[in-house]
């Protein structure tokens, strides 16, 4: 089990998986190796600089709800652990 | 003239077709419910019109996406109509601009206006047409508004012939106009960008000239090109997002609302296995078994009412025999069921359409993770449950190859409607006063099943790897009266042309096998039967579940490959055979079926759920899986399992049977 008491602040580097719900990122790189699932996040609209939010968490802690670019998307938290962000608040 | 109905899953495509020809395709709230092309007239003209699978992008990520753009890169397109969803108009505009490179001319219908003007989300489109240099229609497909205009601009031509416009900057502009010199297509500014992409389906286009140009462009960047093609386009969209667009941020929705709810950390899954198991419950339970009974009552006056009336007018014994005691009791024993399959329908179609089946999919991806599926195989499995041929199709959507194998061998454990009366038929009789529960118990016997399967195959048979989830979560929408009417009724036809040309073929074929012994001769014992001694061939495979010899319970279950539902009608004509007993449903109290014991009963439930489906559902497999040798090796497995769980509760049940 990962410890999850750590909270990020705005301004600090982190994994988009380590935010919690209503918490805003900046997207700063996509460390996804399998290319065809980059390619889907990309088509998605999970490009550099966007402005993610974490909206809803499943009952279970995983898959989590985020906001991006003004609608929701699922996504697994491994997933979600290749993507460095910006924390904004 | 030929139109593409083109744009992102969810966006209403289907409804607005539904509309354009007066059709009345399968509709629904979750993303994926067009996996394959459907052909189409617009009504009051000749044009034709596809409605394509919903695609996100044209770099397709699963089978039914890459049929749609196959489609538009392969196929002769006049008119691209481009369906946009106003309440999330970022992503649609990505496929939008990936479209306009295709070179065909498009009109935009920019859906679910409504929607997005009670969200506060103001779109300029005068800006947006003179940005995009295309014809915008805003319209509601579900409410129907403004559908007129947009058949007006189709007929009369006069829309907007977008002009290409500069998207990316100077560097790779240059480039695709060298690649669009150097190349010979259709459409070769969407080539040349696939190009850049390196997308590997379009390799084959390369050439040595092409090569350099790319690799010249790459060193330039220093990054993965086929990222800074979606930076650039995304940048471009958000340009005109912010001219065009305007929104309010960060309300409460109904949708939000609605989830606190339904999403609850501790109350979801409860609240989900009561929807469930409520839906069992009303149809199989004392709702459903209610129905079964009214409509046995007057099928039993009806079969008598026949046989009187035929032998009045004088015709022979075999031939009141054959109507009577074939026909009518074969299909008589299936319509029974039919006012309980309106409630499952019903109640099924409600659970796709309000848009919470999306979220069973997403709160119960973790499980499913653990055994190796994904989230999206609940889908097929919530269709299942009213026939599994349709799910075992939905299962397209699941782009990882192991997941959806898993979950095409899986879908048919879900009891579908056929298998439903059978269900019905033995709790209602052996577990009278609890049969709404032993009825929801075997779905969750199905659904326990499934995983321990799942986790087994994903041990031993398919390796485990990493895969990815990802879904769009729709909003709630309020079920439409008129298209929820209409899926029930289209499923009812279906099961009752079913019933009157399977079932009563197959009812006629078991009543001349039961009727004449080897030596063709009528009106023998029926222990004497042609169709009691190929039963007999089968008998002992059975007896390990039953405890006892029975070729009535092999031959019926045999017939199960037929259809599921034909099992019941080939007990009734059996039953029907054997006793002079013909009054509806008492087929238990024949002395050819009265050996049945609740545990023996349970046991045989447990084999026709689980066993190999009917000939539809494994040609459906067939088709899915994509080898004959997959499909033998699915059948062959659901019927090895069925044998084994069927034995097991049988020997468990009969020793709780001797205790007691």
């Amino acid at each position: 089990m990962k410890i999850r008491a750590i909270r990020y602040h705005a301004g600090e580097k982190t994994k988009l998986s380590n935010l919690r719900k209503g918490q805003k990122a900046k997207v700063v790189f996509l460390n996804t190796e399998d290319k065809a699932l980059r390619r889907r996040l990309l088509d998605m609209g999970i490009t550099e600089g966007v402005h993610i939010k974490i909206r809803k968490i499943a009952p279970l802690g995983d898959p989590i709800d985020i906001e991006v670019r003004g609608y929701e998307l699922c996504l697994r938290k491994f997933d979600m652990s290749m993507i460095d962000v910006e924390v904004i608040s | 003239m030929r139109i593409a109905l083109v744009g992102n899953q969810n966006s209403g495509k289907t409804t607005l077709f539904n509309l354009l020809t007066g059709t009345n395709q399968k509709i629904g709230n979750w993303p994926g419910v067009t996996i394959e092309r459907k052909l189409g007239v617009i009504r009051g003209t000749d044009f034709e019109i596809v409605d394509l699978p919903g695609v996100y992008s044209l770099s397709p990520y699963s089978i039914e996406e890459e049929l749609s753009r196959n489609f538009l890169f392969e196929e002769n397109v006049d008119l691209i109509l481009n369906i946009v969803d106003s309440t999330s108009m970022e992503r649609s505009l990505y496929l939008t601009t990936q479209l306009l490179e295709l070179g065909i001319p498009m009109i935009i219908a920019l859906n679910m206006s409504d929607i997005a003007d009670k969200r506060g989300i103001h779109i300029d489109l005068k800006t947006l047409e003179e940005r995009l240099d295309t014809t915008i229609v805003s319209i509601s497909a579900l409410k129907k508004t403004n559908v007129f205009n947009l058949i007006q601009y189709i007929k009369r031509g006069d829309y907007r012939k977008n002009y290409y416009h500069h998207i990316y900057d100077h560097e790779l502009e240059d480039a695709i106009v060298l690649l669009k010199n150097s190349t010979k297509s259709q459409h070769p500014k969407f080539l040349a960008i696939k190009l850049i992409e390196e997308d590997p389906t379009f390799l084959q286009y390369h050439n040595d000239e092409t090569k350099k140009i790319v690799d010249d462009l790459s060193k330039r960047y220093l990054r993965d090109m086929e990222q800074v093609v979606a930076d650039e386009r995304y940048r471009y969209i958000e340009n005109i997002r912010d001219e065009a667009v305007t929104a309010r941020h960060d309300q409460m929705t109904w949708t939000d609302r609605l989830d606190d709810v339904f999403l609850h950390r501790f109350f979801a899954i409860p609240i989900f296995m009561v929807i469930m198991f409520g839906i069992y419950y009303l149809a199989a339970g004392p709702v459903g078994g209610f129905t079964v009974q009214l409509v046995g009552r007057y099928m039993a006056i009806f079969s008598n009412w026949t046989r009187e009336l035929l032998v009045d007018f004088g015709a022979s014994s075999w031939s009141v025999s054959l109507v009577v005691d074939g026909m009518i009791a074969g299909v008589g024993a299936i319509m029974n069921f039919l006012p309980q399959l309106i409630i499952l329908f019903l109640l099924i179609s409600l659970l796709e359409t309000t848009g919470y089946m999306s979220r069973i999919a997403f709160f119960l991806d973790r499980i499913f993770q653990k055994v190796g599926l994904s989230g999206k195989s609940l889908i097929p499995f919530i269709i299942g449950s009213g026939c599994s041929v349709p799910a075992i199709m939905s299962a397209r959507t699941i782009n990882d190859e192991t997941e959806k194998r898993m979950t095409i061998m899986l879908t048919p454990f879900i009891p579908c409607s056929a298998k439903l009366p059978i269900i019905t038929l033995f709790a209602g009789y052996f577990f009278k006063g609890n049969a709404g529960l032993v009825s929801a118990s075997l779905y969750f016997f199905a659904i326990a099943i499934i995983f321990l399967s799942a986790f087994i195959m994903k041990k031993f048979w398919f390796k485990g790897k990493h895969s990815s989830f990802i879904l769009e979560l729709p909003d709630y929408k309020i079920p439409n009266v008129k298209f929820v009417v209409f899926d029930v009724f289209e499923k009812v036809k279906a099961f009752i042309q079913q019933a009157g040309s399977i079932i009563l073929l197959a009812s006629i074929a078991v009543w001349f096998l039961i009727s004449f012994s080897w030596s063709l001769h009528y009106g023998i014992n029926p222990e004497l039967s042609i169709l009691s001694s190929l039963g007999k061939v089968l008998a002992w495979i059975f007896y390990p579940m039953l405890g006892t010899s029975s070729w009535g319970a092999a031959v019926s279950a045999v017939q199960g490959l037929v259809a599921k539902e034909q099992i019941i009608a080939s007990m009734a004509i059996i039953a029907g055979y054997s006793d002079t007993t013909s009054e509806g449903v008492l087929i238990f109290g024949s002395s050819i079926f009265g050996f049945f014991t609740p545990a023996s009963a349970y046991a045989f439930m447990v084999f026709n759920l689980f066993s190999a489906p009917c000939f539809g559902a494994i040609g459906a497999m067939h088709k899915e899986l994509g080898t004959t040798k997959k499909m033998w090796q699915a059948v062959l497995f659901q019927t090895g399992l069925a044998w084994i769980l069927a034995v097991l509760v049988y020997q468990i049940g009969h020793i709780i049977e001797v205790i007691l």
